[in-house]
């Protein structure tokens, strides 16, 4: 396959368009905004956490829970994706034959997670305490 | 290949991995219903269902699909199944799977009084996940189906060991075990990697096909892979240098923990070393030289060192499940003996003789008995107000708990090596294997002083081992005890001792139908044909 550089343009018009996006919408905050300083705003942002001082203080473990959780929805997407994606278009990328026995596969995957995610839900990982 | 041989290749994976689903399904329910009740019983009585279940299952598959051997040796042309597919029903899968379903009703049984209510459903559906991992283990075909096998067994490890006890002490074992054992898990996908870079395919049998294509111009490449593969095997299977970890682990975690720990991955790392390096290789005995002929020294070296650290520094313990680990670790030496010596055995005579990897099998075998039946005993007499810690704590048990006792003792006798018990008969076989190099042939004299002088070392090893094994002895039967003992046996514990008991004693009194199954599931007939001669002599020179 030959490489032409300007099938990629709706890639570049994109990365235009996110750069442009995120330095509007930081001048535009820098503009616009009004401006009140307090000592909270004016420290380095880091996700609720103290940037300056010992990096080894604890943290509540809702956030961790929080995180794996992420990952059984996350890695969901990450498989079902291609999956429909490919598995029922017009000119088949997926052998006929095939075609069940990922199904299922897909299937048990599924309930596999929703185990996980029934599991999660009676342990109480829903309950921001 | 098209898509309906990949369909059909599919297929026949799943037929063959129906026990393994069985007891996933089964974890899985432990898991949400441990959410709606607390109950112990309950949820142990369905481990032990889902486990008669998988082994019901496993019946009917082993007699309904046949064997890999079983079809070469009916002529059929297995290349197809063999290259293709990431699962084999091989003997040495129906012998590991059976391995792994009595292990798992062991340790589901003399765990059921040790874990707590709350933590009964989750503790066992670990345990039941990696059982299914260690039964994949052996039936795994393709380096990625062997890693997330061992990871099956490893990731509810780490839940398993902080389940049954919530402590200081669990804490640090449990983290201990898990930054040591992601870290091995790296090793092993380097070396991993390395294997496929050299062959371009993650098929085991693919994989050692290409490697014995041309044995005497393996890659660098090979060294590094091997030695990869063997350093992150070592962590699981408690070899020397990556043993440090298993004394404070053992002592932090609970008996059932610590015991769990002994079985489950070094078995499995045994199996996957003996797949991954070729012994078990259908397609043509390269008998563990696939990565290089340096294997029989480097397990050599190997061996003698974790037998001599391991026992040395058992001598020094005073408290039982550290002592217990250093054992676990000489008991791993003597294995990898076995591993040193398989190359050299497989053609320097006629007949292949047991002592090789087969004698690797049978001592798994022996060693997860004796080994399961002492953490049990401790587990039985251990409660949460007097814990079963030092060598004094058993002290005087032959008159508190006189049956108890004589069980301890034929563990520990096993674990010596006294005759008729199944330590005996697994450290002869090693033993006997590694004098059985002959002298006479040219290319071997230098490995047979070699393995003469390891067997040596062994049997010095065996004395050393002795003395603590004996110090615990005397102290049920020669001393008064200190502060006595008055747990009460639960039957699911004494139901576990007992199995152990048996195979230990049965294994030592009548070893042969174990010992022609290890040989089975090592020897194939295809594998021992003349075609083996001239490839692995010329890997020797």
């Amino acid at each position: 396959m030959d490489f032409d550089l300007a099938t990629y343009y709706p890639i570049f018009i994109y990365l235009l368009f996110i750069l442009a996006f995120a330095g509007g919408a930081m001048v535009a905050a820098h503009i616009i905004g009004p401006h009140r300083r307090t000592a909270v705003k004016l420290m380095p942002y880091e996700s609720g956490m103290d940037p300056i001082g010992d990096a080894r203080h604890r943290f509540d473990v809702k956030f961790y829970l929080t995180a794996i959780l992420f990952l059984v929805f996350d890695v969901e997407l990450l498989f079902l994706y291609p999956w429909a994606v490919v598995a029922y278009r017009q000119e088949p990328l997926l052998p006929a034959e095939l075609r069940r026995i990922v199904f299922w596969e897909i299937l048990a995957f599924v309930i596999s997670l929703f185990v996980a995610y029934i599991y999660a839900w009676r342990k109480g990982v829903f309950r921001w305490r | 290949m098209n898509g309906s041989d990949v369909a059909v290749s599919l297929g026949g994976v799943f037929s063959l991995i129906v026990p393994e689903i069985l007891l996933l399904v089964v974890a899985c329910v432990l898991f949400v219903g441990s959410t709606i009740r607390a109950n112990r019983n309950l949820w142990g009585g369905v481990a032990v269902f889902g486990l008669f279940l998988a082994a019901y299952a496993l019946w009917l598959t082993a007699a309904k699909v046949p064997t890999i051997e079983a079809r070469a040796e009916n002529g059929e042309n297995i290349s197809t199944m063999l290259f293709t597919s990431s699962i084999l029903q091989t003997r040495l899968s129906l012998l590991v799977s059976a391995i792994a379903l009595v292990g798992g009703l062991v340790l589901v049984l003399f765990s059921w009084n040790e874990v707590p209510d709350q933590h009964a459903g989750e503790y066992h559906a670990c345990l039941l996940l990696s059982v299914a991992g260690l039964m994949v283990t052996g039936a795994a075909n393709d380096l990625i189906t062997l890693f997330l096998a061992l990871e099956l067994i490893s990731i509810p490890t780490y839940v398993l060991l902080y389940l049954l006890r919530h402590d200081r002490a669990a804490q640090e074992a449990s983290a201990k075990y898990f930054l040591l054992s992601i870290f091995s898990s790296g090793l092993l996908l380097f070396g991993f990697s390395y294997m496929y870079g050299m062959t371009g395919t993650t098929n085991i049998a693919a994989l050692l096909d290409a490697l014995a294509r041309d044995p005497n111009r393996l890659p660098a490449l090979a060294l590094v892979a091997l030695v990869m593969v063997v350093a992150g095997m070592g962590f699981k299977i408690t070899a020397v240098p990556f043993h440090f970890y298993a004394p404070d682990v053992y002592q932090g975690s609970a008996p059932a923990g610590a015991a769990f720990l002994a079985f489950m991955p070094k078995a499995a790392g045994f199996v996957a070393l003996l797949l991954v390096l070729g012994y078990t290789w259908i397609g043509g005995p390269v008998r563990g030289l696939a990565l290089g002929p340096q294997v029989p020294i480097l397990f050599l070296i190997l061996a003698a060192l974790t037998m001599c650290v391991g026992n040395v520094l058992a001598i020094l313990q005073d408290n039982v499940k550290r002592m217990l680990a250093y054992s676990s670790v000489a008991h791993a030496g003597y294995m990898l003996i076995g591993l040193a010596v398989a190359p050299d055995l497989s053609y320097s005579t006629g007949k292949p003789i047991t002592g090789g990897a087969e004698a690797v099998l049978f001592y798994l075998v022996a060693y997860s008995a004796m080994t399961l039946g002492a953490f049990a005993v401790i587990t039985l007499l251990s409660t949460p107000e007097r814990p079963v810690e030092t060598v004094d704590d058993l002290a005087g048990l032959s008159s508190s708990h006189p049956g108890v006792a004589i069980l301890m003792a034929l563990f520990l006798f096993s674990l010596i090596g006294i005759p008729l018990t199944a330590g005996f008969a697994g450290k002869f076989l090693i033993f006997f294997g590694a004098l059985a190099i002959p002298a006479d042939q040219v290319q071997l004299s230098e490995h047979a002083l070699w393995f003469w002088r390891l067997a040596l070392i062994g049997a010095v090893n065996a004395a050393i081992g002795a003395w603590y094994y004996l110090r615990i002895v005397s102290a049920m039967y020669l001393r008064t005890p200190i502060k006595p003992i008055e747990q009460h046996p639960s039957w699911p514990g004494v139901t576990a001792m007992l199995i152990c008991a048996a195979v230990t004693l049965g294994l030592g009194v009548y070893p042969w139908p174990m010992v022609k199954a290890a040989r089975a599931a090592i020897l194939s007939e295809r594998s021992t044909d003349a075609r083996t001669e001239p490839l692995a002599k010329t890997r020797n020179d």
